[in-house]
């Protein structure tokens, strides 16, 4: 009986030590930091809904406790439980996933969209009638998930099953087809890709560690793009030259990065990616956009990689300026190109002159999980003020 | 409010504990009412006005009933109203006017939109349009039905005369109130806990013990029920799924729901511990039951005990007939059914146990099944039990016909139904499914775990405690299941 009474006391003892050490440990440091406890915060705003979920927020951000155990906890899951928490998954190889677009994958094989504000038909050809009233053709670019090209990484029973095109993607490209909305068709040109690459060394259309395509993956698209928009002949090749120049830079994945956890970072090399820098031919300088060119150029971080980050000028933005002989306009918003990257567009309308031609690019996630949904969004003419 | 916040876990819970007991025993009746006004409120701050209007009506019903008996008062306590003295008109529309009060905010809140959907749905057979009545959108306050049907049988059990009516509003506030069962149970019915209101025991063995049961329930809820919760909602959000992949995504569910809610419940009646209450068990090992009337023996004890006294006794129970015990078994179920939420999946759910319920009582004791070894009735019972949750945890009746194709290999599948895997069967996944399989059909509950607390249970559960707390940070907030009842 004695025996059970110390060990009740332990518990006991355990118990408070661990509800009450990290709040305390907040306060002093908070204290020594000579700032206000931010657990007192709950008092200086009115107890509504609103404010008492940010303070509630706040607390878990803030906690020293939480910034010091978690990181190891996740380092502890991945390396033993192959779980990488809420923004990645495991595949095979040592490849990563993101988590949304294998969602993505696996939800899409059943589901029209739940609403008009979710339907992208209805956004896209808005936006197709009101750049058709300004004589500017539309050319959409939706760009596959890695997992939907790859997904024998992702699961080893989908092995040799090829590329997948998950319902809701098939469904949207083909009431694409019946509204006349013109689009390049990637799943076919990285499908035939595919074809040449060999059994033992997959993946030189995307990264392994990253949730985008690879230099060999941006040079594929872009050569369709150009051939779709040239073969179209609303636009003709330009005289403006440009050469590449090798480039090897070493990426740590955008997953890798997601999962905030140094640990995992320091244990997964950095990939070594070389890419195609585009070099502007007369100057030397790499690759610069021009307002007022023809062609506008609209999307997300798949427009980004190479082009904005390391080592800039190589990213589907240069290359098609090199195929098309001519520099574009851009607009890129990582992971908004559902809505925000029109709406960035409708706040900037004389970026719309003189185009005849608007590509816009979009993750095949954001058919279902575009920020902001599939807003329809009015442009306002050029000249006029916006309210 | 969630115990499995950082918010409750490191603030509101050491704040709550270190008032109580700084405070003399009766200032503590209301720490516990303004504590878990607080709690309630958090999520929405008109919640607590609902539950506190809801309080005051059975509270006066509770007077009413009290002043209507005239008796005198019991050695300095109100009396309990005589079980052999009948009742008046007046006590009787006193106690109708609370089941009634209590059963409209529940109809309001948790039916009106079901009712409105299935009357232009009506309409719209009949050629009427689709809106015949326009649709209301009310948002359903968390654990409406858990604190309606307490409150209930307060005012139930005071008329039965089983249970002293409470003079002190500040003491009724409380037994409502009550954070630890407050939005998902147990339904701790009035008789249970009045004494407790006026004395309990604080030891340090009933808050050691306290301590277990949290640490136990917190375990289930983080190491458990939330890692499944991915392989159950991978399987249901899939379209179509190999029949294998759907089994498991729905031994996955059972799991899931099992320590989710067992896993609440532990951490209700270790914190009540905490205060000195003593709860009622709500969980016995439900899935080593080897018929359904033996699952309904062991699972959610405090809803089926409830539903028993109060609506299976009362439509006659088992006393007039065969047939009429069937029918009431089956009107409790679909009501029961009802009660976890507005839609036909659930009521579909509740006439399967209802149905199994009614057909082992007609095979009686000698029966098929119960020749079969025990192993066999207990995979049997799991199975149906399985096949029930589909109803349950699908959001809609086609999902649900979608799942139970999948079941049964009549589903189509696509190349992404492989990519399910990825999923599911994470090495993470299947650990926590092996480790859930082992506790479900081998281990013993938290009760008979929690009686004697050793070097080595107290070790354990300060292991699962720590692990559970450095999980929780890992993960993003995951309501219980309950919640949403």
């Amino acid at each position: 009986m004695q025996i059970d009474r110390r060990a009740q006391i332990l518990m006991v003892a355990i118990f408070l030590a661990v509800i009450l050490a990290p709040g305390l440990i907040q306060a002093v440091f908070e204290l020594r930091d000579g700032e206000w406890p931010r657990a007192l915060d709950v008092f200086l705003r009115p107890p509504t809904a609103q404010n008492l979920h940010a303070y509630e927020r706040s607390l878990e951000e803030t906690s020293l406790v939480i910034k010091q155990l978690r990181p190891g906890m996740q380092y502890f899951q991945w390396r033993f439980l192959a779980d990488a928490g809420e923004k990645a998954v495991v595949g095979r190889d040592g490849w990563l996933f993101y988590r949304p677009s294998v969602r993505y994958l696996v939800e899409g094989q059943t589901g029209a969209p739940e609403d008009d504000s979710t339907d992208p038909l209805l956004a896209i050809r808005s936006f197709r009638d009101q750049l058709g009233a300004r004589q500017i053709r539309l050319l959409l670019v939706p760009v596959p998930d890695k997992e939907s090209i790859y997904p024998e990484m992702l699961a080893g029973r989908a092995e040799g099953a090829g590329i997948v095109v998950c319902e809701r993607t098939r469904l949207l490209l083909d009431r694409l087809e019946q509204s006349g909305i013109e689009y390049v068709d990637l799943f076919e040109v990285f499908r035939r890709a595919r074809q040449q690459e060999s059994r033992s060394d997959p993946g030189r259309l995307y990264l392994a560690q990253d949730s985008h395509w690879s230099p060999e993956g941006v040079r594929a698209a872009t050569v369709a793009v150009a051939r779709r928009v040239l073969d179209a002949g609303t636009i003709v090749r330009g005289n403006h030259a440009y050469t590449e120049r090798p480039v090897t830079v070493r990426r740590q994945g955008d997953l890798v990065q997601m999962l905030r956890v140094p640990q995992i970072e320091r244990a997964l090399e950095p990939e070594s990616v070389t890419c195609s820098q585009v070099i502007e031919a007369g100057e030397g300088m790499p690759y610069r956009d021009a307002t007022d060119s023809e062609v506008l150029i609209l999307g997300d971080s798949f427009l980004r990689i190479y082009e904005q980050d390391e080592p800039e000028s190589a990213g589907f933005i240069s290359h098609l300026a090199r195929e098309l002989g001519r520099p574009l306009t851009s607009i890129v918003n990582d992971g908004g190109a559902s809505t925000l990257v029109r709406q960035a567009l409708a706040g900037r309308p004389a970026l719309l002159k003189n185009k005849r031609l608007v590509i816009w690019e979009f993750a095949e996630r954001e058919i279902r999980f575009g920020i902001e949904g599939w807003k329809i969004v009015p442009l306002v003419r050029p000249g006029t003020t916006s309210r | 409010m969630v115990f499995t916040t950082h918010l409750f876990l490191f603030y509101f819970l050491p704040t709550f504990l270190i008032l109580y007991y700084a405070m003399p025993f009766r200032s503590r009746t209301a720490l516990i009412a303004a504590g878990s006004y607080l709690f309630y409120g958090w999520a929405n701050p008109f919640w607590p006005l609902l539950m506190f209007a809801s309080s005051g009506v059975d509270y006066l019903c509770g007077l009413g009933l009290l002043r209507l008996s005239g008796l005198p008062r019991d050695g300095g306590l109100p009396p309990i109203l005589p079980k052999d003295q009948p009742r008046s008109r007046a006590q009787r529309a006193l106690l109708i006017g609370s089941i009634a009060s209590n059963m409209a905010l529940l109809a309001f809140f948790k039916y009106s939109g079901f009712a409105v959907e299935n009357l232009n749905a009506l309409s719209e057979i009949l050629g009427m349009g689709t809106d015949l009545v326009p649709a209301l959108k009310v948002a359903l306050p968390v654990g409406i039905s858990f604190y309606t049907f307490k409150s209930m049988s307060y005012a139930i059990d005071v008329y039965l005369g089983d249970a002293r009516p409470m003079v002190n509003f500040v003491d009724f506030c409380c037994f409502e109130a009550f954070f630890p069962d407050l939005v998902a149970g147990p339904i701790v019915r009035y008789g249970a806990i009045e004494q407790q209101m006026r004395e309990r025991s604080h030891t340090a063995d009933k808050f050691a013990r306290g301590v277990v049961f949290f640490a136990m329930g917190m375990a289930k809820k983080i190491l458990i029920a939330n890692p499944l919760a991915q392989v159950a909602d991978a399987a249901f959000r899939a379209g179509g799924l190999h029949w294998y992949d759907a089994w498991y995504g729905i031994v996955g569910y059972a799991f899931q729901i099992y320590f989710d809610f067992s896993g609440y419940s532990d951490m209700a009646v270790g914190l009540a511990l905490m205060m000195g209450f003593v709860l009622i068990r709500n969980f016995d090992s439900p899935y080593q039951a080897e018929s359904i009337t033996d699952f309904w023996r062991r699972w959610h004890f405090s809803l089926s005990t409830w539903l028993r006294d109060y609506l299976y006794i009362p439509l006659g129970g088992n006393r007039r007939g065969p047939v009429r015990t069937y029918v009431n078994l089956m009107l409790v179920m679909l009501i029961g059914g009802l009660w976890h939420g507005a839609s036909w999946n659930f009521v579909i759910w509740g006439a399967i146990h209802g149905g199994m319920l009614a057909f082992e009582r007609m095979q009686g004791k000698q029966g098929p099944s119960a020749r079969l070894p025990g192993g066999y009735r207990v995979a049997i019972t799991f199975g149906v039990v399985c096949l029930s949750w589909v109803f349950f945890r699908a959001e809609t009746l086609p999902q649900a016909a979608g799942y139970l194709a999948s079941l049964f290999g009549l589903a189509r599948t696509t190349l992404a139904s492989d990519a399910v895997a990825a999923a599911m069967y994470t090495p993470y996944h299947l650990v926590i499914m092996t480790t859930a399989g082992a506790l479900v059909w081998a281990s013993p509950g938290s009760w008979a775990f929690s009686r004697r607390i050793t070097w080595a249970r107290a070790g354990y559960a300060g292991v699962l405690l720590l692990l559970s707390a450095a999980f929780m940070w890992t993960q993003s907030e995951n309501p219980f299941i309950y919640f949403q009842f």
